[in-house]
């Protein structure tokens, strides 16, 4: 290897400012909520060969599709059939590498000279993608082709010019067309701006440096990867968790996984898992990865940059055609929800290993609210957002209160601006009482958010989990408050709702009511500080029945 | 005599310019945390005795404070009641129910500065348009207020939803408070504060300002109970985080925005030279021990910002877009777990210091490859304050050499190299990403290792011209001294872009303008002196970050339409490489910045009568593998118009400035530095 540590240390912190710049770009100029607020995509720079080189800021979920996105390019259309002024598109799981069809991955070629060196992409969540939900991510669905549009790798522009006829396809397929032609188009600018800064950068190093570089950056990563496993002691372990439900016919759907940590490598089998299933929530072999990848990366090495050389030491294995590795036509589009679950099942397991680093099952879901209509002007919208809940209890301090966990981070869309965009209200946003689990350290309390429609009525659709198996405590920790969906009327009437509710329709006399999941505790609730236990009470965050209940020595 | 006073963690600066076209005054001691005024009193009344002037002759001082950004972190700030609309006392604790990173499970956001139990529901809620949903109620606002009677609170806070567009609720609610409460308790809103839609940000804000009242008043207090004993003046001028200054009454009700103001005062002083000198568009590198903070300036007017965080708490408060990145003097180089060479964000600070300071140090520094390439006096700093041990800096090094099988002078340039790669990023970031071609600039550096740095910085981004102030380990205080003072307006307009709303946008500036109007007369600003400036903030509508843009609110409705629509358009192609045509483009509020100028004090030209000859010759390297003889001059002895070729380098007190062979530099009459670099 010819570079140098020092000059590759500086070409990394120059790729990682152009994907980092691509990432805001993206963000600020996109429409879909899930963009512009709850940062739902990623960005990411690619050597000649299609290995992600570095990734900007990014979505858990997004990290394996990225991963193996331009290599299926490089596959379907060879080297030669790859131009400069090309940009590829593709959103399918099974003949692209998405997880599932929202995410919109675009992908473009970076040439120099006449040579192609480097490739940019970004993925993107949209708030719709067709079929036959608004939100293109409603359950009650049994195969893909009802979840919305499939496109393969396909190639958007062609010699610099947009193939309007190919968007235009897209476009009529989706809706509120006007607001996603704006997402496309901050896609489109941010590859663009990614590769003039690829080009800036491709002059200053030298095509043959570039190719150097990229080697070494993975290298880098690889060898960084290897280090933090070598701290996690050797050895087989094993655990096994449960989804709730599919929505549609399955009850309690297990995962089962068995880790072996051999020296600086690691081996994940799901063998035991549950089949795939007829509703959405299931993960095809990108989102599994990308499921592994986090948790290593939490466990080994938080501040590890991504990218290609994170696989090497990481061998993972599942059954072709379980819901951890689902084959075509299965419904994937909630295969968040069962990612949960996946590093839920992976953290139990590592429980042994590295006591300290693990924390409880927090809230363990992606729960989301998905809210159509047409408002008093006539306009049409779909909104869509993701609640937090609690977080699980760690070996040294208590798990936090209403948050995102793991695999998503996504922000909340303040009030204000949501009450101004859709003729909906909040009527309450706080924790739910009594909700993380005892111990040591308590885990997180759920968050109950309440929603109104205002002048019309409109359709809601929801998809929870840990709404029946509640997030586990660890290390004698008492179990978090699972969560539900409930729609109360206004003369006082409640109904539960189903776990995975599809086109609800309430009118402005009826609010949806969303209780999330708290979090388990860690260790037995017996040794629980005094100064902690005033606090629970004091805070008002338990209650005094709940404490004599769980406390009482 | 106008005297600028900076108090940071570990120094107290103060400048004072008599204004008689001599040197300017300026002293350094430590900081006295505890008491911040003693250091400010001790070190006025060594310099006022020592050349002999007199406290009442003193026309202004100016004074930027950390006292209330450093009660936040230590967490020693006020008590405060938060009461807010029925369903949302847990809000400000959930905030945007995000983890601070992704990847680590054990971080937090620092715990809410509002205890749960002090946080209450009062039955009241208003629509986005400000149709009422629940009405206020009062009886409950009285037995709220009831329950405060003898708590030991400094301050409650009232924050409804949409108070932003509609405050009265908040108003009446704090009106019915006040007539309740004991009169230490003060009442404020969140409207007050900052008047602005997104709750968390807004409510944050508010509840900084009122846990800061009590602490930031004090202290104000005692400083100008002080100042008024010695026959200084005391209505005191505070430095805020938008460069501009306030009266110590504004920074009474409003401490929140004086929260920070160090690196927007330095940009202040920097913005102050540069306009001196004749420059319009220039970037700021102000390098310290720990962290670079750069700014840059279009027309030198400073671009702002809103959205920051103080302690882990988000503030919104007009700010000097300053962007910060952990690498300076004494950050540490390491080699990571992957086998790359990493500078900082760990630094070795003051203590103990880079290796050559011989104070325990063992890891190599910035500073340490400073020595070992002989760009750095390799045998004292601070004028011979600080004696250097090269030998230290040299063995740290040849250390990283010998793990990385590297020659030792290539991993020392590659120390530095690492680490300005870092400061590019962060001009990169507020630059080039904001559609600015840093070629177009020239890098103003400051701050005791910013002229250092600056040669390397400079031609990475291709710039060509450099300028160092006469005094960069000062320029705060300077900063200070020679701000104006200034106060942000903000209504939210939620409106389209359109013919027919230009009235409500112009109604919206007139009640601006009355507020402007009022602001004036309290702070006494002669009507020769005001200047006032509107923007908007505007986006496509959907979209959910708005762009400011300067407008002028004298134009005709189409014409303000016309004009506003295409800056608009412009200023979104140069940040996001496109725009459209014929998508409605929504206005989200309006802002007025107000400016009273201040008399401001002349700079002194420089002394010296003939060329500054070298005082000794050193073997520095500034490329790889070679090491060249190179004139050292010291910056007191500098000519006005003097040129130097480089290789040089050029020690002063507070600074090392290096020119790099085949680049030029001039000195003007003021004492900057101007560094031509060779293209």
């Amino acid at each position: 290897m010819a570079i140098n540590p020092i000059d590759a240390e500086l070409m990394r912190n120059h790729m990682a400012s152009i994907a980092d710049e691509m990432y805001v770009a993206l963000m600020k100029s996109a429409y879909s909520t899930n963009i512009k607020e709850r940062k739902d995509h990623s960005t990411a720079l690619f050597d000649h060969t299609g290995r992600v080189v570095v990734q900007g800021e990014s979505m858990p979920l997004h990290l394996a599709s990225m991963l193996g996105l331009v290599e299926i390019i490089l596959e379907k259309y060879g080297v030669d059939g790859i131009r400069d002024g090309d940009m590829f598109l593709s959103n399918d799981p099974y003949v692209g590498r998405g997880s599932h069809l929202p995410d919109v991955a675009i992908a473009a070629p970076v040439f120099a000279n006449g040579k192609l060196l480097m490739f940019v992409c970004n993925i993107a969540h949209h708030a719709d993608m067709g079929g036959m939900a608004p939100g293109s991510m409603a359950g009650g669905m049994t195969e893909i082709y009802q979840e919305g549009l499939r496109i393969p790798p396909i190639k958007l522009f062609e010699n610099h010019q947009l193939k309007q006829d190919l968007l235009e396809m897209i476009l009529l397929n989706v809706r509120v067309p006007e607001e996603r032609i704006g997402d496309y188009n901050a896609q489109i600018a941010s590859n663009q701006l990614g590769i003039r800064r690829c080009k800036a950068l491709i002059e200053k190093w030298g095509g043959d440096m570039i190719t150097e570089g990229c080697d070494a950056i993975i290298a880098a990563v690889k060898k960084r990867t290897r280090a933090g496993i070598s701290g996690l002691p050797n050895g087989v372990y094993e655990f096994e968790d449960i989804v709730d439900d599919d929505g549609l016919s399955r009850l309690d759907i297990r995962i089962r996984v068995k880790i072996t940590v051999a020296d600086d490598e690691i081996e994940f089998d799901f063998a035991g898992t549950d089949p795939q299933v007829e509703g959405n929530n299931n993960v095809t072999m990108a989102g599994l990865q990308a499921s592994c990848l986090y948790c290593v990366k939490v466990l080994i090495d938080p501040e590890c940059p991504q990218n290609h050389g994170m696989l090497d030491p990481i061998t993972i294995k599942a059954p072709e055609g379980s819901v951890v590795n689902a084959v075509f036509p299965a419904a994937s589009a909630a295969r968040a929800q069962t990612a949960q679950r996946i590093v839920d099942c992976v953290l139990g397991a590592f429980a042994d290993a590295c006591p300290d680093r693990v924390i409880a099952a927090g809230n363990g879901a992606n729960t989301s609210a998905a809210f159509f209509g047409q408002s008093q002007t006539g306009k049409y919208y779909v909104y869509l957002e993701t609640l937090g809940g609690g977080a699980g209890a760690r070996a040294y301090k208590d798990g936090t209160d209403g948050v995102q966990v793991h695999m998503t981070n996504t922000s909340n869309l303040p009030i204000e601006a949501l009450e101004t965009e859709y003729p909906l209200m909040i009527e309450r946003y706080e924790f739910v009482q009594d909700s993380g689990g005892s111990g040591k350290y308590r885990g997180g309390l759920g968050i109950r958010r309440d929603y109104r429609p205002i002048g019309h009525t409109m359709t809601f659709s929801g998809q929870g989990e840990r709404f029946r198996n509640q997030p586990w405590g660890i290390f004698g920790g008492g179990a978090g408050a699972a969560g539900k969906f409930t729609l109360i009327h206004d003369n006082g009437e409640e109904k539960r709702l189903a776990n995975k509710p599809a086109a609800l329709k309430l009118d402005e006399h009826a609010i949806i009511s969303v209780v999330t999941a708290g979090a388990g505790g860690y260790g037995d609730p017996a040794e629980r500080a005094e100064a902690g236990l005033q606090e629970d009470v004091e805070s008002g965050k338990f209650s005094s029945d709940f404490m004599t209940r769980n406390y009482q020595q | 005599m106008y005297i600028g006073v900076d108090v940071g963690g570990t120094f107290t600066d103060i400048a004072v310019n008599r204004d008689d076209g001599t040197t300017l005054l300026l002293h350094k001691l430590s900081s006295t945390p505890a008491a911040p005024e003693e250091a400010i009193l001790q070190g006025l009344h060594s310099l006022f005795a020592q050349h002999d002037l007199k406290f009442t002759d003193t026309e202004r001082l100016a004074h930027g404070t950390t006292v209330g950004t450093n009660a936040i972190i230590q967490r020693k700030c006020g008590n405060v009641a938060l009461v807010t609309s029925q369903g949302f006392r847990d809000l400000i604790e959930i905030g945007r129910q995000t983890r601070p990173t992704v990847y680590d499970m054990h971080l937090d956001h620092p715990p809410v500065l509002v205890d749960r139990g002090m946080r209450f529901e009062v039955p009241q809620r208003r629509l986005a348009d400000g149709r009422i949903h629940v009405p206020l109620d009062e009886t409950a606002v009285e037995e709220l207020a009831g329950r405060f009677d003898d708590a030991d609170l400094d301050c409650i806070v009232i924050c409804f939803l949409h108070s932003y567009a509609f405050p009265e609720d908040e108003e009446r609610a704090a009106e019915i408070m006040r007539k309740h409460v004991p009169d230490t308790i003060k009442v404020i809103t969140s409207s007050s504060v900052y008047p602005e839609f997104r709750e968390f940000e807004r409510f944050s804000t508010a509840v900084l300002n009122g846990a800061l009242l009590s602490v930031v008043g004090s202290y104000l207090d005692r400083l100008t109970d002080e100042a008024g004993k010695l026959g200084l003046p005391t209505d005191v001028k505070i430095s805020q985080s938008s460069g501009g200054l306030m009266s110590v009454r504004t920074a009474r009700e409003f401490p929140v925005r004086a929260s920070l103001s160090g690196p927007a005062a330095g940009v202040q002083g920097a913005l102050y030279r540069a306009r001196v000198a004749g420059f319009q568009d220039i970037i700021t590198l102000d390098v310290g021990g720990t962290s670079a903070d750069v700014a840059l300036l279009k027309d030198l007017t400073p671009s702002e910002v809103n959205e920051r965080t103080i302690g882990g708490f988000p503030v919104r408060i007009p700010c000097m877009d300053v962007n910060s990145v952990g690498a300076g003097g004494g950050s540490i180089a390491w080699i990571d777990t992957d086998g790359l060479l990493k500078v900082g964000p760990q630094s070795a600070g003051a203590v103990p210091g880079p290796a050559c300071y011989d104070l325990g140090g063992t890891q190599a520094t910035v500073t340490d490859a400073n020595i070992v390439l002989d760009r750095l006096n390799s045998e004292a700093l601070l004028d011979g304050r600080m004696p250097i041990n090269k030998a230290r800096s040299v063995a740290t090094i040849d250390d990283l050499a010998e793990k990385l099988q590297m020659d030792s002078d290539d991993v020392a340039l590659g120390i530095i190299q690492v680490a300005c790669s870092r400061m590019v990023k962060a001009i990169r970031s507020i630059s080039i990403e904001r559609g600015h071609d840093p070629k177009d600039f020239a890098l103003l550096a400051f701050g005791g290792a910013g002229a250092l740095h600056a040669v390397d910085v400079a031609r990475e981004l291709g710039m060509n011209t450099i300028l160092i102030p006469p005094n960069p380990g000062i320029l705060c205080a300077e900063g200070a001294m020679n701000a104006d003072i200034t106060a942000d307006f903000v209504n939210t307009a939620f409106c389209e872009l359109a013919k027919d709303n230009v009235p409500t946008i112009q109604a919206l500036a007139g009640t601006l303008a009355k507020e402007v109007e009022l602001w004036f007369e309290n702070e006494a600003v002669e009507p020769q002196q005001r200047r006032l400036f509107w923007s908007v903030g505007a986006r496509y509508f959907g979209q959910n970050y708005e762009l400011t843009l300067n407008v002028d609110m004298t134009l005709d409705a189409d014409e303000f339409v016309a004009r506003t629509r295409q800056d608009f358009q412009e200023a979104h192609v140069a940040l996001y490489g496109f725009a459209s045509e014929d998508e409605p483009v929504q206005i989200v509020n309006v802002m007025a910045k107000a400016v009273g100028e201040l008399q401001q004090g002349q700079l002194p030209l420089i002394q010296a009568k003939s060329d500054a000859e070298p005082v000794e010759y050193r073997n520095s390297l500034f490329k790889s593998g070679v090491r060249q003889r190179t004139p050292v001059l010291r910056r007191v002895d500098l000519h006005a118009g003097q040129e130097i070729s480089g290789p040089a380098i050029i020690e002063q007190l507070d600074s090392t400035v290096i020119i790099f062979p085949n680049d030029t530099c001039h000195v003007d009459e003021w004492g900057n530095l101007i560094i031509r670099l060779e293209d």
